[in-house]
């Protein structure tokens, strides 16, 4: 019996390879299982190859697997497209459609002998039952109940909602080609049993979203009441979110004529008094960057989120990456900190744009988000979230003596001024992109920029003291240590359980803020660290580098960084951790020969 | 020059004096307009001048302002400041940053002509006498105006024929 | 002016000294806009008064209201974002013809076709003042400036044909050579409930030539009341337009006599009807709850 299975499944987009996925995991969580579920596809808008990847566990998980346990190929020429997103390993069950005409022992897969390899007639199965080859993804689904166990009734309870406005017929459809699948793998039981043990939980309520959803949800709840965008994959669902929603709490939503236009009218909300937000990808977070230096300097709460794909330029629009972190960090002329937060997994994306409005509000300062596709897309079941403990900031609004003689930049002990907004009696005052002094007024005095520069730094001391955005897993004493953020931060997880398993003394630091770097925080971490690797997927080790810059870091440490789109593997990262283990070991054996 | 709403046949010699206040009014906020205009611009000379202009425009204003009050109490006015536009104020383009003192004077000289303009175009319309007489003796103190301009213009001595402009830096770019 | 007015022009005028060279077209606007203001008679504070950059960008500093002098081109996003967000607040925006037509000249065709009920003065210098006299989007043919040492390639924008095209409810525009008829239009187009657009013809007295200067506008102005043009016509305000650049008109060129609903009384419209069945924010994760 297993208690945790990865499966990967690849077709043409007409397959609906990806809907199987859905209906999977939430038949699992129907069934009380925690799952994650990303996706991948090709470049065509219709018609390209499609895959996903559905994990399942009976524990909580924060990532969506390495190694294929389970691997659905439609065809081969789909499957083979998504490369290192979908490995295969000696321990993967491979599944896939008799049609190809390839022998059992001739699939295309270089270098790797699966556990067990099964030809199934599912294309046939599907005509044969259904009448259509388009149901070939519930015969899957079939398979899989048969099989492993997962979704036996729960499937076609769910298929059957979905398709219950659309006629009984074809749900009876659907209904006989999931029976045939199942039946299938009833009569060609596995050489080795892979059924997933049941969930302790089952029955529990549990959610399901993606990170964009989640994204949006929590900035409604975070009392966010604007949302200007532009459509741009794969950020776009928060926009779409907002459209539907955002009216219900009194908000607005627009759908601007560009990049600029849609968080220029963030800004606009903002200084009108509300709670305002825009989201982008690579592109989108170019364009704005302007946009983010007059936030900065006109000291105008906003939350921008930066869903990163494949960069520069168009790059890889439906994969994930990295390397946003130094235009998050530093894409503005001038001397400008922007505070910069990024979720590991959809669950905390919750917490994470719930701060990034209260960090925004509480400083007066534009917050990027900076997700990534993977956790922007994924879906997760959830344990249901207590919204009432997390706190909610606003800005800080001038009261009596404030408004005697108002000074919107008022100099304070903690850099902090209070803020007047349109339709204040007595808080009227000129916001502006130019320098100014207390009242507002423009100015071209070096001495007041040299002061005003100091204000709108400094107020982010504190921000550095916030171990609350740090998260340290493993022994704190450990000599081997790992940094990750983002969706690698879950691969990391994962790796430092399998670590150690195998008696590795590693311990893992995941950085939510990412700038200011918090230098205290990280030597703290690094004072019993000898060797170390900063894992990112960025080709130019941007974090690793961001950190170089900050903190005289551990000679030991070194940088685990490549390009987007291909995962890392937690079997990778261990390989790479006992690498280091053994570096240390002939370190400290060198140490101990005598000296000749 | 502009005045809009008003048929001066039929014009009344209370609206006739407020439209007089009115006129000096706007001059005088014209006047101080641009001496805040050269003083923001390092022109110190022609900001004097102006204030100068300024309150001789204002006391003018005032003695209108006493004969109407002696004379109509505090009657609401019936014409406003929207009917009038550039009557006796120099035109907004007549203000550059260091003009000379000279400049300066020929642009209120312009001003007073203009005035003296207007109220000669008016007369002929006129048809109550008390109106008349305070137009013409509008007019006449137009001239008494322009005469006193011509007083400062004449302590300055002749034109050297040289302009401040000549001896300036480039305007900065922003 | 009615008598019961609350507001005069001077409650507008901030204590700001304006950097505007003297003899500069865009004091007459200002005080125009004082001017209108009071008409209108809102308080100072329930004012958003946004701009872009440039010279006559200045001009939000120089009002009692609230200001927001934003950056290069970028008035109108901002400014639509503040009437979505409060459409109570009268919000204006205001810039130079490169701010509107050049740099954020995409920005315009938008707030028109969502008709946000704002009001919108360009001052036309036909220059870039504030960079030291730069070809401008309505500068002339073959003027030559410092970045058009032989004389400009290009014809210069339309600015009133373009919004006419675009379908702006009100079209209007002014010039500092008459005060009172600028006061009076700005207000017509602040009291229009949607888009409206006013093009000032406000001459740099610094880098503009002197055609374009007050005496060279008198003498091609001329009033569209005078021309007995009928506001609510609209292809004849754009026959009209099209003499943008050899003659001023100036007046109301267009204005909806059936004024369409502005995208933020929609909005209103629709946040009413939505909020009546929406969960409570602290459970809005319920959207996520699978059974």
């Amino acid at each position: 019996m297993r208690k945790d299975l990865v499966f990967g499944m690849a077709g043409s987009g007409g397959d609906g390879i990806v809907s199987a996925g859905d209906s999977l995991l939430q038949a699992a969580a129907a069934e009380g299982y925690h799952g994650v579920m990303t996706k991948s596809f090709g470049s065509q808008i219709r018609g390209g190859e499609s895959s996903c990847r559905v994990r399942i566990s009976t524990t909580p998980i924060l990532n969506p697997g390495g190694n294929l346990d389970v691997a659905v190929a439609l065809n081969w020429d789909d499957f083979l497209k998504f490369g290192a997103e979908l490995p295969v390993s000696g321990n993967t069950v491979v599944i896939y459609e008799a049609a190809t005409g390839i022998p059992e022992n001739q699939i295309p897969l270089v270098g790797v002998t699966p556990l067990q390899v099964i030809a199934v007639p599912i294309a046939a199965m599907a005509k044969e039952t259904a009448g259509t080859e388009r149901a070939k993804n519930t015969v899957v689904l079939g398979l899989i109940a048969g099989w492993f166990g997962i979704g036996a009734v729960a499937v076609m309870k769910g298929i059957r909602k979905k398709l219950a406005k659309k006629g009984e017929e074809l749900v009876e459809a659907n209904q006989r080609a999931f029976d045939a699948g199942r039946a299938f793998a009833m009569e060609h039981p596995l050489k080795t049993s892979m059924n997933v043990v049941a969930s302790e939980t089952k029955g529990q309520v549990k959610l399901i979203t993606d990170g964009n959803d989640m994204c949006a949800a929590a900035a409604i709840f975070a009392g966010c009441q604007f949302f200007g965008g532009y459509p741009i994959t794969p950020s776009t669902e928060i926009m779409q979110f907002f459209t539907e929603h955002v009216w219900k709490y009194g908000g607005a939503v627009l759908q601007a004529e560009d990049e600029i236009a849609g968080i220029g009218a963030a800004v606009g909300a903002s200084f009108a008094g509300k709670k305002a937000m825009t989201a982008t990808s690579g592109p989108g977070l170019s364009l704005k960057s302007e946009m983010m230096g007059l936030a900065s300097i006109a000291e105008l709460p906003l939350v921008i989120v930066d869903v990163q794909r494949g960069g520069p330029s168009t790059g890889l629009p439906t994969k994930t990456e990295q390397s946003d972190l130094f235009a998050a960090a530093f894409s503005a002329h001038g001397d400008v900190i922007r505070p910069v937060l990024a979720p590991t997994s959809v669950a905390d994306t919750f917490r994470i744009t719930v701060e990034a409005f209260n960090i925004a509000e509480f400083y007066q300062t534009p917050v990027i988000v900076l997700s990534d596709q993977e956790i922007a897309s994924r879906k997760e079941t959830l344990d249901p979230i207590d919204t009432s403990q997390f706190k909610i900031i606003n800005r800080l609004q001038p009261v009596g003596s404030d408004l005697q003689d108002y000074k919107r930049f008022k100099q304070t002990e903690n850099h902090i001024s209070p803020i007047s907004h349109p339709g204040m009696l007595g808080g009227t005052y000129l916001a502006s992109g130019i320098e100014h002094v207390e009242s507002g007024a423009p100015t071209n005095s070096g001495s007041v920029h040299q002061r005003m520069n100091d204000k709108r730094t400094k107020k982010f001391d504190p921000l550095k003291d916030r171990k609350d955005l740090f998260e340290v897993l493993g022994d704190p004493n450990a000599p081997i240590a790992m940094i990750a953020w983002g969706s690698v931060a879950g691969v990391c997880r994962e790796a430092l359980e399998m670590a150690k398993e195998q008696g590795l003394n590693v311990k893992l630091l995941v950085p939510y803020l990412l700038y200011p770097v918090a230098e205290g925080v990280y030597n703290d971490f690094f004072r019993s660290v000898q060797k170390g690797l900063v894992i990112e997927q960025t080709h130019l080790a941007q974090t690793f580098k961001l950190l170089r810059m900050h903190i005289d870091l551990p000679k030991g440490m070194k940088s685990l960084a490549r390009s987007g789109a291909n995962p890392f593997l937690p079997s990778e990262i261990v390989v790479a951790l006992n690498h280091l283990l053994s570096e240390l070991q002939r370190s400290h054996e060198g140490n101990l020969q005598p000296q000749e | 020059m502009a005045i809009q709403g008003i048929d001066f046949a039929s014009l009344s010699l209370m609206d006739a004096l407020d439209l007089a206040i009115l006129v000096e009014d706007e001059a005088k906020e014209r006047y101080e307009e641009f001496a805040a205009q050269m003083e923001q611009h390092r022109t110190p000379e022609a900001a004097r001048f102006f204030h100068f202009m300024a309150a001789n425009e204002a006391k003018h204003g005032m003695e209108l302002a006493v004969r109407r009050t002696e004379r109509f109490g505090t009657e609401p006015r019936n014409v406003s400041q929207a009917m009038i536009f550039d009557v006796e104020a120099p035109d907004y383009d007549a203000a550059r940053a260091f003009m000379s003192p000279r400049q300066a004077m020929q642009a209120a000289l312009a001003s007073e002509v203009k005035a003296h303009g207007f109220f000669v175009a008016a007369l002929p319309a006129l048809k109550d006498p008390d109106v008349r007489a305070l137009f013409e003796e509008l007019r006449n103190e137009e001239i008494e105006h322009q005469e006193l301009v011509q007083i400062e213009l004449a302590k300055l001595g002749p034109d050297s024929g040289l302009s401040d402009e000549d001896f300036v830096d480039e305007p900065a770019a922003q | 002016m009615s008598a019961t007015c609350e507001f005069q022009a001077k409650d507008y005028k901030s204590d700001l000294k304006p950097i505007w060279c003297p003899g500069c077209g865009d004091f007459s606007v200002v005080q125009g806009v004082y001017r209108a203001l009071a008409a209108i008679g809102r308080p100072p504070h329930e004012i958003a008064f946004v701009s872009g950059i440039g010279c006559s960008s200045r001009i939000p500093g120089y009002t009692t209201a609230y200001g927001f002098n934003s950056v290069h081109g970028r008035a109108l996003p901002i400014a639509q974002g503040i009437k979505l967000a409060n459409p109570d607040l009268l919000v204006l925006a205001a810039g130079g013809d490169g701010d509107g037509f050049s740099i954020g000249g995409g920005h315009i065709a938008h707030l028109i076709r969502r008709n946000i009920d704002i009001t919108y003065i360009v001052m036309d210098n036909q220059i870039y003042g504030l960079t030291k006299g730069q070809l401008s989007p309505t500068s002339q043919k073959g003027r030559v400036t410092c970045t058009s040492k032989f004389g400009s390639l290009e014809e210069p924008v339309n600015p009133l044909l373009y919004v006419l095209a675009y379908g702006a409810g009100f079209v209007a525009q002014a010039s500092p050579t008459d005060l009172v008829g600028m006061a009076a239009i700005i207000e017509e187009a602040i009291r229009y409930p949607g888009f409206a657009f006013v093009n000032i013809q406000s001459p740099c007295v610094t880098y503009g030539e002197e055609a374009q200067q007050i005496k060279g506008l008198k003498a091609i102005s001329e009033s569209l009341a005078s021309l007995g043009h009928d506001t609510a016509d609209r292809l004849a305000a754009m026959n009209l337009a099209q003499h943008y650049g050899s003659k001023m008109h100036l007046g109301v060129f267009y204005r909806n006599p059936e004024p369409a609903p502005t995208y933020d009384g929609l909005v209103r419209e629709r946040q009413a009807l939505l909020s009546k069945d929406a969960l409570p924010k602290e459970r809005i994760l319920d959207l996520f709850i699978k059974k």
